[in-house]
């Protein structure tokens, strides 16, 4: 049997290891421009913010696949024949496949702008634009960074720690509009406006990017002002890697809603899964399929993938989105359906623990399906088991809501909650 | 394979708190009460008496799952399983504090504080250990040791599995167990 990787990182790593934990014998072929050495990718705010030394960006293991007898081939791929069963790497070097993982993640969303410095905008996803993040850094220099996500607030948090001022010019009317309610953003965005050294421009997009006079870029914004800048940075979100795989009918359109797959992860190609930031698993909290460009679901799902490439059925129960970040002194969590889009119609119950301290809980026709936490107690976990197991509102003991500090887990059986507690 | 674990019997717990306070002083530079609590970098419990269904003391920890959640999502691979992989343990020189561990624990045992073992006494999750140095050295886990009530107590996981589905049928069939 001979399985075929396509892209090493955190899906694909996931599913080696658990191939040759299924299969000890079996032949697996891993394909990734750059293998090694292996490094966790969103710990790169981390080390922007020179809260962590670059090298623990590696992995204990440099090489992982070498232990686990997997034969690198480290270049690109280019094509797939689902028909034939054949994949086309960018040298022309065909590899056949009795079952093949597709794990090419994702790319930065790019930032269209008009004028001869366009192409410089910087992306925050892996460490080359880390390298290229940092390569920019001026002290005391203006930075702009383009987007209100969770991007764009690692990259400001980043940008004022290496002692740059900030500008974050944010497209819709407040920062962090996907991810919180008008509530928490108002906190947050009150946050960042007393923070020194950090500008806010809301409902602005840049629309120019040309040769600045006294710094290196002059951006021209939507409202018509101009701006120089010393390095200018983006976080717009990503899109599935999938543009090598055009035209072998996994996917609509450009594949920007990624590949759809079954509760087997398997893609519309016999023999072929998917797992990871380019996946179109089924959410939970959402009930639909969506791609949720997350570490942890794509360590998950290339477990799954792997068992079912190993002929063990295993139906992937669904993911759900997950954040954790850093927020000028405070922690913001998120997990489930909180995306005020999503959210439209829902009830939601606010938990203030203590001073400062806020948490969520989000319902659709009385099922949890939601929460987001800010500086709350790390029991966010807890509610995404919570959401697992489809919890009612009329569920949750008055004890847990009063006392969300120090009460029980919901997932400890004396609740009488859930009796087979799968984490 | 035998391998031993801290069994936990919630209906026995008296909430003394003893077991928190033993988990700190073992996990605490000195490994003594009286030293420990002037440390700089104040040791932690590993387990906390949350308050359970009406009102009842509920000794909280580590499951040490498998597979582990916590040790799949823990992107600098600062979760690693013991020898036996029947614990999951933080190194906490790895540990960056990011919070991706208890976002995925559906047990509330993963809570953050500074740690002497951390560089520079930095914040890190922190965790039961199993009180692998102790059992290494040929003592039960602290919390176990604390214990008065055996609501805490040290053995192999399927030899308790036994005694439990005896006294449900003991009970189920009206026979006094204990």
């Amino acid at each position: 049997m001979r399985y075929v990787v396509v892209g090493l990182h955190a899906a694909g790593r996931s599913a080696c290891a658990w191939l040759r934990r299924l299969d000890k014998s079996a032949e697996i072929v891993g394909v990734d421009p750059k293998p090694a050495p292996a490094y966790a990718r969103p710990l790169i705010s981390h080390v922007l913010a020179g809260e962590i030394e670059p090298e623990l960006l590696e992995l204990k293991e440099p090489d992982p696949f070498a232990g686990l007898g997997v034969a690198v081939e480290a270049e690109r791929a280019a094509a797939l024949a689902p028909d034939r069963q054949v994949l086309t790497l960018e040298s022309g070097k065909e590899i056949a496949y009795d079952r093949l993982l597709i794990a090419t993640g994702a790319s930065p969303r790019r930032v269209e702008v008009a004028g001869d410095k366009a192409g410089e905008i910087r992306y925050f996803r892996g460490r080359e634009d880390l390298a290229a993040v940092l390569d920019g850094i001026k002290p005391g220099g203006l930075a702009v960074v383009l987007g209100g996500g969770l991007v764009g607030f690692k990259l400001t948090h980043g940008l004022l720690a290496r002692r740059m001022r900030v500008r974050l010019i944010v497209a819709s009317p407040r920062p962090l509009a996907l991810n919180v309610d008008e509530y928490l953003g108002g906190i947050i965005g009150r946050n960042l406006a007393s923070l020194p050294g950090v500008e806010l421009s809301i409902n602005t997009s840049v629309t120019a990017m040309e040769t600045g006079q006294e710094r290196r870029y002059k951006l021209t914004l939507s409202t018509g002002a101009t701006l120089e800048a010393d390095l200018v940075a983006a976080g717009k979100g990503v899109i599935p890697a999938v543009g090598w795989l055009t035209g072998s009918g996994l996917f609509d359109g450009e594949g920007q809603d990624g590949l759809p797959v079954d509760e087997h992860l398997k893609t519309r190609a016999a023999h072929v899964y998917a797992a990871g930031d380019l996946a179109q698993a089924h959410d939970l909290a959402l009930d639909a399929s969506q791609v949720n460009a997350i570490w942890p679901l794509a360590v998950e799902q290339g477990r799954y993938a792997a068992w079912n490439m190993a002929g063990q059925p295993a139906a992937y129960p669904g993911g759900l989105a997950m954040n954790s970040i850093p927020m000028f002194g405070s922690h913001l969590v998120s997990v489930g359906a909180v995306n005020p889009r999503y959210t439209a119609g829902c009830e939601s119950l606010a938990i203030e623990p203590r001073k400062g301290s806020y948490l969520k809980l989000v319902f659709r026709q009385d099922v949890l399906i939601g929460a987001v936490g800010f500086d709350a107690a790390p029991r966010l976990g807890e509610l995404a088991w919570a959401i697992r197991q489809g919890l009612r509102r009329g569920r949750i003991p008055r004890t847990w809501l009063e006392n969300t500090v120090n009460a029980a887990p919901l997932a400890d059986a004396t609740w009488g909650l859930s009796r087979n507690v799968q984490p | 394979m035998i391998v031993k674990t801290v069994i936990v019997r919630p209906e026995l717990c008296v909430g003394c708190m003893q077991c928190m306070i033993r988990c700190a002083e073992a996990h605490s530079q000195s490994k003594d009460l009286f030293s420990a609590i002037s440390e700089e970098v104040l040791a932690k419990p590993r387990i906390h008496i949350g308050v359970g269904p009406e009102q009842r003391p509920f000794p909280n920890k580590c499951r040490h799952c498998e597979p582990a959640p916590c040790l799949e999502a823990c992107m600098p691979g600062a979760i690693h399983p013991d020898m036996a992989g029947a614990l999951k343990i933080v190194d906490e020189t790895r540990c960056i504090d990011c919070g991706m561990c208890s976002m995925t624990c559906p047990y509330y045992v993963i809570r953050y504080y500074p740690d002497h073992k951390a560089p520079g006494g930095r914040t890190v999750a922190v965790k039961c250990d199993g009180c692998q140095e102790r059992v290494a050295a040929g003592l039960i886990p602290a919390c176990v040791a604390a214990c008065k009530t055996e609501a805490l107590t040290y053995g192999d996981v399927n030899v308790a599995m036994n005694q439990g589905t005896d006294r449900l049928a003991h009970v189920a069939s009206g026979v006094a167990g204990s």
